[in-house]
């Protein structure tokens, strides 16, 4: 199978434009008639499905939260990066777009990357409008701060809460069309299957959280906004109950499912202290700006960090990297830490953490300083360890973040499967083999907001001469029946471990081998061992209570038993790229100083997964770089 | 009639009794004076608020306050009990609010038992002529002095009366500032002047109220 | 450390409830509170019971979700976090922990610590947002807006929506999340043009969902994560006056 991206024809800046002047439109009396499925309520598919609410189109919104207001887009304390050029220092466009296309190592198509940044700056108008209330300067303009590697400012931020504020406002303007009835949403429902109907996606499955009850939904075209799927690791910086199963099941339909390897460590979260963690806390990446990284120089030293001089002190960063030091990009600063946790100088009660150090910057900035720009992390990171870090380094450690890869999709956020759509975090498109700072906000909005409204119309425009399909379709019924046994199978194995003992066994196999340095062996093994847990999984697993009620073990059950296939998949996605770019960093593939080594010519394509039962096909979708010329990323 | 509306009223009246009981606390205050210049302007004074008509229609409006102020309370509390039907096994309020907060049912409750003692013996012997009849004065005006201070006599009397100028004193702190958030006052350096003012406000009035009796009971 | 566990179970929202006790004796202090549910539905799960419901999500103290009354106060012994961000070093080793639902009318139970919110999310429907469509925004910096109002816009949407408020307040009142809002978008040029009729379109949803009348004892302001303030209400209460009149 051949695919095609579809990117429109003419020069960079006129692409979007080419497109939409082309797709096809939809009269507005037509539009009602069309009925769209959106799951998940974040930025992505709040966004959307208030927008396509907005153009006449009935929409049905799901969630497994108890409200679309919980969705992890909220979690996002840094920005949101625009090109405003509201400094006046240079920002365009062009340079954000390059800065996009640069952080994740020349792995995304142009045309994806260039369209991100464009609509960047609406984007911002847009928000403002809905109330978002930005940071501003005392003339009452907005404010920006730099962010994660860039050399401008084209950050915007509300405080440390600037997920939060534009999810509510994404929020809001969803139950804005719930009052006006085009929106009936479905919080604590849970898709479970995608239904596919002669090639078209046409309609899910959901289980309802509170009942049990499996529920069928038809609609003319599904769009998928259900995030990343970081959660495969178990401790990660994601929400607790976030989960790949919608876009796996998709996959699993039909849907290919692109770059699943690339996944963003990110630096500076808390580590983890017991068995019984859930999750890492991410502390934000500004504390690089002050604060300085080391570990002991001897290893496995005991004594507290206060009683270290600063002699047997190793400023790794600034040592390896002496231009960007503290502020060196996520995957840098992450592969380094580990580097040395692996090598014997991890601090904390596990060893897995290194030190974040403000006691320079106190004393030469001053305690107020320090105090007026990171107290209310201070006041967090004490809340959480006990730890007041004004007398002692913080301990942070790397954790797993954003997930880049995702289900395939073409210039119209279209998958594989005609109708079918994935927007935001859970598609791959913008970031290639990297995120920068400030951007995953910006993805989704703009996915949401702005693109899929203005290509869902090329699609569904052939839909209206379509014979409505009924949920009694033959289709609905077969797979309503193909989850019933799947959840019975589950509660039939009645073995003798819980869920969560397979979920950190395989969570151990990945951070280890599948997270921020991978070898070919490794990998290999770690395929062997994730089918072994696979198999444990469906021999041993025990989930009490039953079916028809609120059942958050089984809930869990179902994520994982889906999370370890989707573990595969990385791990076999990795093996095959045989070069380092980005977050994705091969052992076999450095540099003598350790620097990753890409190899443009073999590896500059999207790998493009597709399920066949039991094993995987990899199509390749070729990256054409026509505009700007690839370059080795350093940032010595 | 909506929770704006309900609460308005309860904070509307009490503020008005609030003002209320500053005339009725420097009244009170003659007491503290010689009997022989007491008894003659204390009775004057009570001549004046019993015939001057502008006052008459002020007492009516006092009357109705008092109705409304406890009508709405009730109805308020209905309300609030059917929203929090089930009770907690361990509710720790006190790590969190003052216990006058929590509790300015049960602190009016007490207050309308006082408000009712106290007009049965004063209102109702005087206005409605209950009881033993009130003589009067040198000035021929009814002599109220000599109901009070007779009852500022009776042991049980002050004890019951200084004792639940108390729970006035704690009703009054957390209903001033209250009633002010109620009807909108919402500037935020105001509300912490507001707070001191409260305290003040009600410490004086409790005190006030309080020790009168207690003064003239052992003088 | 050793504690027990006091814990509210109930099957469904018309089950009659109970607490029943369960001593975990293997927590560390540095675990959350929440990571030790988790680690007593592990051992219940091997045990062949059913495991407690409650619920979570982002567990870093933004999502709202993880509303438990612990100990007689809303998210637990401490003031302004959610339960996420309580640890088993705030409580003494053999200590006996009472952890009970949200309970307010208005929040019906759903089964053992989880409750419906949703009353939060209509109170939102009827107004809480700009009625602004996706395309129709001027430029951002064509409406110039003071640090100080949009400071203050910014204390009040801090409000994260977890409830804490309702649970903690003896009437069940919802004023303080319903005022966060309306403060939120009122105090915004972009908000004005609905002002009035946000504040009685919400306030009568508050109303019609059942919830009590504020009667200022400040504890929700001590309970909320995020120390949203209680003058929030009395600004709330000015506005509704001033749409009342004016509206």
């Amino acid at each position: 199978m051949i695919i095609d991206a579809k990117i429109p024809e003419g020069k960079l800046e006129e692409k979007w434009r080419n497109y939409q002047r082309k797709s096809k439109l939809i009269n507005p009396a037509n539009k009602k008639k069309l009925n769209v499925i959106v799951v998940g309520s974040g930025l992505s598919g709040a966004g959307a499905a208030a927008t396509l609410a907005e153009l006449g189109y009935e929409v049905q919104c799901f969630c497994y939260q108890d409200s679309a207001r919980r969705a992890h887009s909220v979690a996002a304390q840094g920005g949101i990066n625009a090109a405003k050029n509201y400094q006046h220092d240079g920002d365009s466009v062009w340079r954000m777009f390059y800065d996009t296309l640069k952080g994740g190592d020349f792995r995304s198509r142009e045309a994806n990357t260039y369209r991100l940044a464009e609509l960047s700056a609406p984007l911002i108008d847009h928000y403002t409008q809905q109330g978002v209330p930005f940071a501003r300067e005392y003339g009452g303009v907005l404010a920006n701060r730099s962010f994660g590697g860039v050399q401008v400012q084209r950050t915007f931020y509300a405080r440390g809460q600037t997920g939060q504020q534009l999810l509510l406002a994404a929020y809001s303007q969803l139950y804005k069309m719930i009052r006006a009835k085009k929106v009936r949403m479905f919080t604590r429902h849970e898709m479970l299957d995608l239904v596919v109907i002669d090639g078209k996606a046409k309609g899910i499955i959901a289980r309802d959280l509170v009942n049990g009850h499996l529920k069928r939904f038809v609609a003319d075209a599904v769009v998928l906004a259900t995030g990343g799927y970081s959660r495969v690791f178990r401790l990660s910086t994601l929400a607790i109950g976030c989960n790949g199963s919608a876009i796996w099941k998709a996959h699993k339909r039909g849907a290919f499912f692109a770059a699943p390897s690339f996944t963003q460590i990110h630096p500076t979260a808390l580590p983890q202290t017991s068995e019984a963690q859930s999750k890492l806390t991410l502390m934000s990446e500004s504390l690089r700006n002050d604060g300085r990284i080391w570990v002991p120089k001897k290893k496995g030293d005991l004594r507290k960090a206060n009683n270290i001089p600063e002699k047997e002190r190793d400023y790794y960063l600034e040592r390896k990297y002496p231009s960007f030091g503290n502020l060196a990009p996520r995957d840098i600063a992450s592969r380094a830490a580990k580097e040395r946790i692996d090598a014997g100088h991890g601090v904390g009660r596990l060893k897995n953490a290194v030190y974040l150090d403000f006691k320079h910057a106190i004393e030469n900035a001053g305690l107020h300083t320090i105090k007026d720009r990171y107290a209310n992390l201070f006041t967090m990171y004490k809340k959480i360890t006990g730890i007041d870090a004004y007398q002692e380094p913080m301990q942070i450690s790397p954790a797993a973040h954003f997930s880049m890869g995702g289900l395939w999709v073409d210039y119209e956020l279209m998958t594989t499967i005609p109708g079918l759509y994935a927007i935001g975090e859970c598609n791959f498109s913008d970031h290639g083999a990297n995120r920068l700072g400030a951007n995953s906000l910006l993805q989704a909005s703009v996915d949401g907001y702005f693109i899929l409204p203005n290509t869902i119309n090329n699609y569904l425009a052939q839909e209206l001469t379509e014979a409505p399909i009924s949920i009694d379709h033959p289709m609905f019924t077969k797979i309503e029946k193909e989850i019933k046994e799947h959840i019975s199978k589950i509660f039939a194995v009645a073995g003798t471990k819980t869920v969560d003992h397979f979920h950190r066994a395989l969570g151990k196999i990945m951070w280890q081998e599948c997270a921020m340095s991978r070898n070919k062996l490794g990998l290999e093994k770690a395929i062997t061992q994730i089918n072994s847990i696979k198999e444990a999984f469906w021999a041993d697993v025990k989930v009490t209570g039953h079916n028809d009620e609120i059942n958050t073990e089984l809930e869990k059950a179902l994520r994982l038993a889906d999370f370890i296939e989707l573990a595969v998949l990385m791990c076999t996605d990795a093996l095959q790229r045989a070069e380092s770019c980005g977050a994705h960093f091969r052992e076999e593939f450095q540099t003598a100083e350790g620097e990753a080594v890409r190899m443009d010519e073999e590896y500059a394509y999207v790998s493009a997964w597709e399920y066949k039962r039991g094993s995987f096909q990899l199509h390749k979708e070729k990256l054409a770089f026509e505009f700007v010329k690839p370059s080795v990323r350093s940032y010595k | 009639m909506n929770l704006f509306f309900r609460r308005s009223i309860i904070a509307g009246t009490g503020l008005f009794l609030c003002i209320f009981m500053i005339v009725h606390l420097s009244a009170n205050c003659i007491l503290l004076l010689p009997e022989e210049i007491a008894r003659g302007m204390y009775n004057a004074y009570s001549t004046t608020l019993r015939e001057n008509p502008i006052i008459k229609i002020v007492a009516y409006l006092l009357y109705l306050s008092i109705l409304l102020h406890v009508i709405y309370a009730i109805l308020v509390t209905f309300r609030n009990r059917s929203a929090k039907p089930d009770k907690y096994a361990i509710n720790k309020t006190e790590d969190n609010s003052s216990w006058a907060s929590q509790n300015m049912g049960l602190l009016g409750i007490l207050l309308l038992l006082f408000l009712i003692v106290h007009l049965a013996n004063f209102w109702a012997r005087i206005k409605l002529g209950m009881g033993a009849s009130v003589g009067l004065d040198a000035a021929g005006n009814v002599d109220v002095y000599e109901v009070t201070s007779s009852l500022f006599h009776n042991g049980f009397y002050v004890l019951f009366y200084s004792l639940l100028m108390i729970p006035l004193g704690f009703h009054l702190n957390h209903g001033l500032k209250s009633a002010f958030k109620t009807l909108g006052f919402y500037h935020r350096k105001g509300l912490k002047v507001l707070a001191r003012v409260s305290v003040i406000y009600a410490s004086i009035l409790s005190v006030g109220f309080g020790i009168i009796p207690l003064i003239v009971y052992f003088k | 450390m050793e504690v027990t566990f006091r814990i509210w179970r109930q099957d469904n929202p018309t089950n009659k409830g109970g607490f029943i006790n369960y001593v975990v004796d293997d927590l560390a202090e540095d675990m959350s509170f929440l990571e030790a549910l988790d680690h007593l539905n592990e051992i219940l799960v091997l045990r062949n019971e059913k495991v407690v419901a409650f619920e979570y999500d982002c567990r870093e103290g933004i999502c709202g979700q993880c509303g438990i009354f612990i100990n007689g106060r809303a998210h637990g012994p401490h003031s302004n976090i959610t339960t996420c961000q309580l640890y088993m070093r705030s409580f003494k080793d053999g200590a006996i922990i009472t952890v009970e639902p949200w309970r307010a009318k208005s929040f019906p139970i759903l089964k053992d610590l989880i409750v419906d919110r949703s009353a939060f999310d209509r109170i939102i429907e009827h107004g809480g947002y700009i009625s602004a469509k996706t395309g129709t925004a001027p430029e951002a910096n064509a409406i110039l807006i003071g640090k100080g109002v949009s400071d203050k816009a910014m204390d009040a949407a801090a409000c994260i929506g977890c409830g804490a408020c309702v649970a903690t307040c003896k009437n069940s009142s919802a004023a303080l999340f319903t005022a966060a809002k309306i403060n939120h978008l009122n105090s915004l040029p972009q908000g004005k043009p609905e002002a009035h009729q946000r504040v009685l379109d919400m306030t009568t949803q508050m109303e019609k969902e059942g919830f009590g009348h504020c009667s200022f004892t400040g504890a929700c302001e001590v309970e909320c994560p995020e120390g949203i303030s209680i003058a929030n209400i009395a600004e709330m209460n000015a506005r509704y006056f001033k749409a009342k009149i004016f509206g």
